[in-house]
């Protein structure tokens, strides 16, 4: 049986922003559940207050949806990781419907989030931003060594689950991934060192968008999020940067491509 | 186009973390957690989030198999199912029916455990029928039984959040058990203290406030050792010894000679470091404890576990939230394949074969005579096989080559059968030596109920379609039913099977697929009202009051000699599991850890000069194996440790078959080695 929710995400996805199906989260089985409903389809008991990250589950399953438009509830994160993916071409925006879902004070609250509000409102009140995150507060009193102390005690506590790059958004380097390669993350190592966690940090560092994500999924609750806000304002500082707008380039991002090469370089 | 997101199960440990099969078109494409799943949290280990990549590996059996001139060969249903049928009848009419053995798994579900016991019990006429918890908690099982009543987790896994301190002994948690690990790692950070007694250095050990290291085989000692500083400091809660149990002052007599210095001259560890272990366990509010196979596989194994059991009863720790004795089981349902009656002494329910008035309850239910003799327990039963005196085994889902101890004599046993029909997803070590492989369905592929190691009853939801003619092997172990001449295996689903296990089995009488389906039920459920039982023995033990067992300290079955100078031990590491058979097939799991080794201790290593990445040959009494030396600081010195999943060095062909008396669980965790450069 729909819900009152569910028929109003039915009637603006399907009828009036044309999508062929709604990528949704629903009760089931006692739990909440993601759901791809096709159009027509009955929603069922739709709920939008767990914090699936449906913009990776849209990932994993676009290479063999070769046809239609999706429509996805899209957090202002959400937005920003949509953003970043049709950026680098891996999803055609023109299969994306979103509809847009302002998060709840709670959970702004727990994503000390600075930036809550989608571009469209259409599910949700807005909430005013997180003032600061607390954490943040108390590591930007500490020394150089008692942070890095702080941190080393964090990374001691991983477990290697992979779970804070299957689950982004943003990381898809696939079957290429850096950190299961020997050379930089040797292999008999569990908790994995800080190379690891270091390479992931500067892997992520023009693509994050704060969602969050690895740090809900983090069965060590390493305050993962945190270590990304200070990243990303560092990226702002530094190169005045921040993830998350289609229309900017990754100041990191270098390319020979197009440019001329100069007379005389043929050894590559 | 078809997208399908499918809560289910996971098939690894015993944690029974529920997550998402997402399937598209048929296609399994990745695992997500589940976020609102009150056991993990919306957080998986790397061997969850890898759980979908082997089920449709090419590898996967598709077709049943019969051998014909020293082949296995292609056959139909069936062929196969008629061969397994005329080769079980003339067994036992020759033999009688207990010349057979039949192995249920901690692989398949309650429903289909539930089947394989009956076929054993009310078509072979045997109680013939064990399972792996044979190798992992039989002497749980035996131990609590004789404590409590009860051998199962005495809480639930949520319940270690809420601890102030939790003692774990003979458990690599984190890598073993991880979002049961992450649970302690929680409880750590809200103020808990965490006591890791342990002779090798695992990752939780490293982050705990007390690391004892203890020499494998001296549990007995540092666990009295523990109770005589609690009863001389006065740390006991002696209302609840007075009110709630028995036997105190015999236990109170044996341990009076384990001072700290006696312990620490058997044991190893600093007498400092057990007193302030000790103080610290019995002065906590809320105390857990938690166990697995450090414990539970010695030749002690049984007394191992009533020693835990004494160490709770003794503070006052058990019947309330957050406390308790906890052993963590190893299987996605080893819980469940024993709850269900894969055991050659229990009914479903933990019900005795030898008691009269249960027997004739199940006689009336099946409408069957049964035998009233226990049966063959699977480390017996090799031995029969050997002896010539078992004739046939009927293996579902079990590798029994690469898990069970002295595997040299394991091959030996099984070439000597004269039947042996195997059921599997791969054509595993043990399905080789077979003269029927049958191909079973996954835990993607059928519906069913496992019980994770908390007595919960976590769903099985068909995501896909088994591979080629792959059956479940609840439909497989019914048609030889019927094949049999039974009429008890008329079962149209697994839902079925468990409204017809809830009549016979007290402990489920009130559990249900539908029930299940939306809500964590915990047994016992006696009724179909009750919403299951988070916490056992609150009011009373279940078998009335707690039994305090006096126990004294003896060495392991096999000690050092000069010859065999080293302490060796096996274990898990975290991304491989069990015989292999799936994570090896797993890319992601099998990068992480592909080959095997030993962990020396560096100081061990340097004199018998062995560096880091040596090949290096490990033997002991039984036999053999080569492979690769990790030097460690993460090992005692003086014992040395193997990982059990490799089948080209399976650490088996070195582990002692020598059997817990009670239990019948043997010693894997100690026997004697040398190593040497290869």
């Amino acid at each position: 049986m729909v819900n009152d929710l569910g028929r109003k995400l039915a009637k603006l996805a399907f009828e009036e922003r044309g999508a062929d199906m709604l990528l949704v989260m629903r009760e089931e089985h006692g739990n909440v559940v993601p759901a791809m409903v096709p159009k027509g389809e009955d929603l069922g008991d739709v709920r939008l207050d767990i914090p699936y990250q449906l913009i990776t589950i849209l990932e994993n399953i676009y290479p063999w949806v070769s046809k239609g438009r999706i429509a996805i509830i899209t957090r202002r994160c959400d937005e920003k990781a949509l953003a970043e993916l049709v950026k680098r071409k891996y999803v055609d925006d023109k299969r994306i419907v979103r509809i847009g879902l302002a998060c709840s004070e709670d959970q702004i609250r727990r994503c000390r989030c600075e930036d809550p509000v989608p571009s469209k409102v259409d599910l949700g009140e807005p909430h005013a931003a997180a003032k600061g995150d607390e954490l943040i507060s108390r590591l930007e009193k500490m020394s150089q060594q008692e942070r890095l102390e702080f941190w080393a005690g964090q990374f001691k506590k991983c477990n290697k689950c992979f779970g804070c790059t299957l689950n982004c958004p943003v990381c898809f380097c696939d079957d290429d991934c850096v950190l299961e390669d020997r050379t930089f993350v040797a292999e008999p190592s569990v908790p994995p060192g800080l190379s690891f966690h270091m390479i992931r940090s500067y892997h992520m560092i023009d693509k994050c968008i704060e969602c969050g994500e690895c740090e809900r999924s983090c069965p060590a609750e390493i305050p993962l999020l945190t270590m990304r806000k200070l990243l990303a304002k560092d990226m702002k500082e530094l190169f005045k940067f921040r993830p998350g707008d289609e229309k900017t380039v990754s100041p990191l991002n270098t390319t020979l491509e197009g440019e001329q090469l100069e007379d005389g370089c043929d050894e590559c | 186009m078809s997208v399908e997101h499918v809560l289910t199960t996971c098939p690894y440990c015993g944690t029974g973390c529920n997550f998402f099969l997402q399937v598209v078109d048929g296609r399994l494409t990745s695992v997500v957690p589940c976020k609102t799943d009150e056991i993990s949290l919306g957080r998986l280990c790397i061997k969850g989030y890898n759980a979908h990549a082997f089920v449709q590996h090419p590898d996967r059996l598709k077709n049943p198999m019969v051998r014909e001139k020293g082949q296995l060969v292609k056959a139909s249903w069936d062929q196969a199912l008629d061969r397994i049928v005329k080769a079980l009848k003339e067994i036992r009419d020759k033999h009688g029916p207990d010349s057979i053995v039949l192995l249920a798994s901690a692989k398949c579900t309650n429903e289909e455990n539930y089947v394989f016991q009956k076929l054993a019990r009310a078509v072979l006429g045997t109680n013939n029928v064990d399972h792996c918890a044979r190798l992992c908690h039989a002497s749980t099982v035996t131990g609590l039984l004789y404590s409590f009543g009860s051998g199962a987790m005495t809480n639930t896994i949520p319940e270690f959040d809420g601890a102030d301190c939790i003692l774990v002994t003979g458990s690599n948690t984190l890598e073993a058990h991880p979002i049961i690990g992450s649970r302690m790692l929680r409880a750590k950070e809200k103020g808990a203290k965490i006591i890791v007694v342990d002779p090798r250095d695992t990752p939780l050990s490293r982050i705990s406030h007390i690391h004892l290291s203890q020499r494998s085989g001296t549990d007995v000692a540092w666990i009295n050792g523990m109770l005589k500083v609690i009863i001389d400091e006065g740390l006991a809660d002696e209302e609840f010894v007075k009110a709630r149990t028995t036997a105190f002052e015999d236990l109170k007599k044996v341990v009076e000679s384990y001072t700290p210095e006696k312990v620490e001259s058997i044991t190893g560890i600093p007498k400092e470091k057990l007193v302030e272990a000790a103080r610290l366990y019995a002065r906590s509010k809320k105390a857990m404890i938690a166990y697995a196979m450090g414990i539970t596989q010695h030749s002690n194994g049984t007394d191992l576990v009533k020693s835990i059991a004494n160490l709770a009863m003794a503070t006052g720790h058990i019947g309330k939230e957050s406390t308790g004795v906890n052993p963590l089981r190893g299987q996605c349902n080893v819980q469940g394949a024993c709850d269900s009656g894969g055991l050659p002494n229990l009914y479903p329910g933990y019900q005795r074969v030898d008691d009269e008035a249960v027997r004739a309850k199940f006689e009336k239910a099946w409408g069957v005579r049964l035998s009233p003799t226990p049966g063959l327990t699977l480390t017996r039963a090799m031995n029969d096989a050997m002896a010539g005196k078992v004739k046939a085994m009927v293996v579902f889902g079990e590798n029994v080559m690469v898990s069970d101890p002295d595997l040299n004599h394991v091959e030996e046993a099984l070439k000597k059968l004269e039947f042996l029909a195997v059921t599997d997803i791969f054509l595993t070590e043990t399905a080789k030596m077979a003269d029927v492989v049958l191909p079973a369905a996954c835990y993607a592929e059928k519906d069913g109920t496992f019980t994770n190691t908390d007595r919960a009853l976590r769903m099985l939801r068909k995501a896909v379609e088994p591979p080629g003619e792959a059956r479940a092997d609840w439909i497989i172990a019914c048609d030889l039913g019927r094949r049999l001449g039974s009429k008890g295996f008329e079962f149209s689903s697994p839902a079925d099977i468990m409204a017809e296990m809830a009549t016979v089995t007290p402990i489920f009488a009130g559990i249900t697929h539908e029930r299940v389906d939306g809500k964590v039920l915990r047994w016992p459920v006696p009724d179909k009202d009750h919403s299951g039982t988070r916490i056992l023995h609150v009011q009373k033990f279940t078998r009335g009051q707690g039994q305090f067992a006096p126990i004294e300290h003896t060495p392991p079955a096999e000690v050092v000699s000069e010859e065999y100078p080293f302490i060796l031990t096996t274990g898990r590491n975290l991304f491989q599991y069990h015989t292999g058979t799936m994570t090896r097939r797993s890319p992601k799991l099998e990068r992480e850890a592909p080959e095997p080794y030993v962990e020396i201790r560096g100081e061990d290593a340097k004199k018998l000069g062995i560096a880091d990445g040596d090949r290096v040959s490990v033997s002991s009494r039984r036999g053999s194996i080569t492979l690769k030396a990790r030097v460690t600081d993460k090992i005692i010195e003086g014992t040395i440790f193997i990982p059990f999943h490799y089948a080209e060095a399976a650490a088996n062909r070195l582990t002692n078959a020598a059997l817990d008396p009670a239990s019948d669980i043997p010693e894997f965790k100690v026997c004697a080695a040398r190593i040497e450069r290869a």
